[in-house]
């Protein structure tokens, strides 16, 4: 009667997890799985801001005037000056308080896309980030988010695995391939007492396990997670090389992902969604301030842990728009278009700012507001799925797009 | 495979209290049934005073009846903010968990929550916190079932909103020296549109979003530190002629630019459609039948958005009670769900803004802490998953046991009339005094299978949880 894990029902990281589960599973069996994961397969980890992070202050296009006489107040001094960008090339600096990713820059391995967008114009966020998560902007109707596509087609397996750090699964990952979805792992298990722990859970597991609607699906979610992660080691093991994680959620969740992906379980794609003062209508740089070193320090923490099994990883961070290239009334900037994007890891060739920078002169500007778009989002999308996961079918993943070249993000 | 005819009728008056309501109490079932159906639909269309529900929460009453203005010179400015705040934070939040476990008035109350969910404000949002009482009761409550202008006018002019989304900073362009020193904030102006009214795909551009924004320039608070009142500065109003999504304002005008939009807005057909489209998927399916939506956004427009009329013609709908969307149920919000269970077990609730609350933050829903401005879904779907599911199981087995702070259960009221020593005896008995019968019998069979010999907890308190935690649970 008592079925503590039963390998008929298993959803959860199917492929490389099955001596992953269960009591027999111990540190030494980790450390072997490390080694498998540091032999090559590709992880891809995707950090979405929520809110419309402001990247014209985060990348400072300090090299054109334009950009201190709009932005005004809120603008970044120079690089030299007190608070002033600190200096990645003769146009761009990065924001001071991302301070923390100037070693990824420098060493080579962070790049930076900026102008990124699509034609759909949409100043919603809900849409926006709709778009940026199905890969279909200006459609509303895609049933399947663009991860779980990438899922769907990943060679060798008919099942992929793939974690999201968030609440509710997001858009993202919509569509048949499953998913693990968990703000925080390290709570994620059944709390009963010892005494009526076998029993508790031997009743739930028939409850679920005899039902073929959604719920019945999501039950026997639940009980694969916490048999494949949640029992096993691997959310024990300490960040490695001495990193040290800001204690927000990005923060954690970069940490559990980087856990998962040095565990070797096989998974393949991550998600980890970032809420936070983002949507800065007013107040912008105080929120910066806070919000800018969590992002920087979680991704310098995430690169360092994982040492060189990043040469397997590419992380890219992405909001759903940027702001308008004016300050506003309040010290604020409001909802705009063109966006710089984040990418680093393995192959990524960084040190540079890629994409075709529009300019902000005010015949550059689109709509005469907003930083334009040169380079559509499917496009950077698109580059990491051919080069770094060995995709190939981009009309599949793209419906109605042709994604071209790409902007030489990766070697 | 048919019914039977009283089958028929217990499902039917559970459906009524799944949907109208937070779900069944012990009992409930049986009352519905013993009045009919549509005499309690009636008296949910219709509140009247509810004394008990006013006794429960007059304990608490020293904060609930405070002004803005009174909550701010209490605890904000008072110089002890911390410590004293919370009792008040507390209590807000502590009383909303009260009327929906317990008002006798459920679809008032869930219609509270929907439209404050519609008309979202973040309480962790600086000044909110101070406001968001205020908005809840004074805004929101009162035009539950009313009309929609004035409800849309009420949350335009609270000072919760105008702070959350920004529109006490929005003025006309003011410049010194030629350079931008205040002006326009588009942000109230773009929700307004895109989630209060039209909707999204309503066809407004850029321009619109920018006149609506304008319309709004000098409606502010008075000070975010000792007042917290609306306040309308016409100096800060941009006089100019306006024209947002088919109304032109000609120039000059001054508040009466908002009015009049907001008048425009509250009776245009795209409100109508958009709003009848998020009633019908809160009430009745994930994906409501377009002819369900049509005849809500006929009524709307006939009635120049009466609430109450469109959501009577939503219940006196063949979709609402329909097989195909009751049988099929519609998953619980976490929310809907922690309320359900504690009605379904029968339980008290005194004072559970703390235990409750740190479960509602696990499942992904904390109370009144939703950041954007869209709100939480109202898809039962997108509340389906492991993470959630987790803590949802886990909040079914601590409540059970009496484990969640402020809420005081007895395992007696939850198994009426149930032999509390046989587990089949207490699930037979939950499933057809609370759940209409609607339990599968194989998930009462899993739930009976419980060891006897184990005594704490007791047989009968584990069966409990096990039926809170199962299949049938998550779904109304």
């Amino acid at each position: 009667m008592n079925m503590p894990f039963d390998p008929s029902r298993r959803i959860f990281l199917r492929g490389a997890s099955a001596a992953a589960v269960g009591i027999g599973f111990g540190p030494s069996a980790l450390m072997s799985r490390t080694a498998q994961a540091a032999a090559g397969q590709k992880v891809f980890v995707q950090v979405f801001i929520r809110g419309g992070v402001d990247t014209l202050n985060m990348v400072v296009p300090y090299g054109e005037s334009a950009y201190y006489d709009i932005r005004g107040a809120i603008a970044i001094p120079r690089p030299g000056q007190t608070n002033g960008a600190l200096r990645l090339d003769d146009t761009f600096g990065l924001h001071p308080a991302l301070a923390d990713l100037m070693p990824l820059w420098s060493d080579g391995r962070l790049a930076i896309v900026d102008a990124v967008g699509n034609n759909d114009l949409t100043r919603s966020h809900f849409d926006a980030q709709d778009f940026m998560e199905t890969g279909t902007p200006g459609n509303k109707n895609t049933p399947t988010g663009w991860l779980d596509r990438v899922l769907k087609m990943m060679p060798g397996s008919s099942v992929s695995e793939a974690v999201a750090f968030q609440a509710q699964l997001p858009r993202s990952f919509m569509g048949p391939e499953p998913v693990l979805v968990a703000s925080n792992l390290t709570s994620f298990n059944l709390k009963v007492g010892t005494n009526w722990r076998t029993e508790a859970e031997a009743a739930l597991r028939d409850m679920y396990g005899s039902r073929q609607d959604a719920v019945g699906k999501v039950g026997r979610e639940t009980f694969e997670a916490i048999d494949t992660i949640v029992r096993s080691p691997v959310l024990t093991v300490a960040p490695g090389n001495g990193a040290v994680y800001p204690n927000v959620s990005i923060g954690t969740s970069l940490r559990q992902a980087a856990q998962i992906i040095k565990a070797g379980l096989g998974t393949r794609t991550i998600f980890v969604s970032v809420g936070g003062a983002f949507d800065t209508h007013s107040g912008q740089l105080a929120a910066h301030q806070t919000e800018l070193p969590r992002i920087g320090g979680s991704l310098s923490a995430f690169a360092r842990d994982l040492g060189p099994l990043m040469d397997d990883v590419v992380l890219m961070l992405v909001s759903e728009f940027g702001r308008t290239a004016f300050v506003n009334g309040s010290a604020g900037t409001d909802h705009g278009s063109g966006k710089a994007v984040f990418v680093m890891g393995g192959g990524v060739r960084g040190g540079r700012v890629l994409g075709t920078w529009p300019g902000l002169a005010s015949s550059q500007l689109y709509q005469t507001r907003d930083l334009a778009t040169t380079t559509d989002f499917r496009d950077v999308y698109s580059e990491i799925a051919r080069k770094h996961l060995g995709l190939t079918d981009m009309a599949t993943l793209f419906p109605g797009y042709s994604p071209g070249p790409g902007v030489g993000l990766l070697a | 495979m048919g019914l039977s005819a009283s089958e028929l009728a217990r499902k039917t008056a559970l459906h009524a209290l799944n949907r109208l309501g937070f779900g069944p109490r012990p009992g409930d079932v049986e009352a519905v049934l013993d009045r009919g159906v549509e005499d309690y639909i009636r008296k949910q269309l219709d509140p009247a005073p509810d004394a008990a529900l006013e006794s429960r929460l007059a304990p608490m009453q020293n904060t609930l009846r405070l002004s803005t203005t009174q909550v701010l010179v209490t605890y904000a400015d008072s110089g002890n903010l911390a410590s004293s705040v919370q009792a008040y934070l507390d209590n807000f939040q502590n009383a909303k968990i009260i009327r929906s476990v317990h008002t006798v008035n459920q679809l008032d109350e869930v219609l509270a929550d929907f439209w404050f969910n519609h008309f979202n404000v973040n309480i962790n949002d600086g000044f909110v916190r101070y406001a968001i009482q205020s908005f809840e009761r004074d805004a929101i409550r009162p035009h539950a079932m009313g009309k929609f202008a004035d409800l849309l006018k009420a949350t335009a002019e609270h000072p919760a909103m105008l702070y959350y989304l920004d529109n006490y900073l929005s003025t006309a362009a003011r410049t010194v020296n030629g350079r931008l020193v205040q002006g326009l904030n588009e942000n109230y102006g773009r929700e307004l549109l895109e989630l209060h009214t039209v909707g999204v795909d309503a066809g407004y551009t850029q321009a619109d979003v920018y006149d609506a924004a304008r319309a709004f320039t000098g409606w502010g608070i008075d000070n975010t530190g000792r007042g917290g009142n609306f306040r309308y500065l016409s100096t800060s109003h941009d006089t100019g002629a306006k024209s947002a999504f088919g109304l032109q304002l000609s120039a000059g005008g001054q508040k009466d630019d908002g009015e009049r939009l907001i008048k425009y807005l509250a009776t245009h057909p795209n409100t109508a459609r958009f709003i009848s489209t998020k009633l019908a998927r809160r009430f009745v399916a994930d994906n409501p039948p377009q002819s369900l939506v049509d005849r809500m956004s006929e009524v709307w427009l006939a009635t120049d958005g009466d609430i109450k009329a469109v959501v009577k013609a939503m219940i006196g709908s063949s979709e609402f009670w329909s097989e195909a969307f009751s049988s099929a149920g519609k998953p619980k919000t976490p929310f809907e769900y922690v309320v359900s269970s504690i009605r379904a077990v029968g339980a008290e609730v005194s004072s559970a803004t703390r235990g409750v609350g740190a479960y509602l933050s696990q499942m992904g829903q904390p109370m009144y802490q939703c950041i954007p401005p869209t709100g939480y879904s109202d898809s039962g779907a997108e509340w389906l998953n492991p993470s959630s599911q987790i803590y949802r199981m886990n909040f079914a087995l601590d409540l059970a046991q009496g484990l969640v702070t402020g809420v005081t259960v007895n395992v007696r009221n939850f198994a009426l009339g149930a032999d509390l020593n046989s587990p089949s005896s207490v699930a037979k008995a939950a499933n057809s005094e609370v759940f209409g019968s609607t339990f599968a019998p194989s998930t009462l069979a899993a739930a009976s299978r419980v060891d006897t010999r184990i005594t704490n907890p007791s047989a009968a308190v584990r069966v409990s949880a096990l039926l809170l935690a199962a299949p049938e649970s998550q779904v109304r």
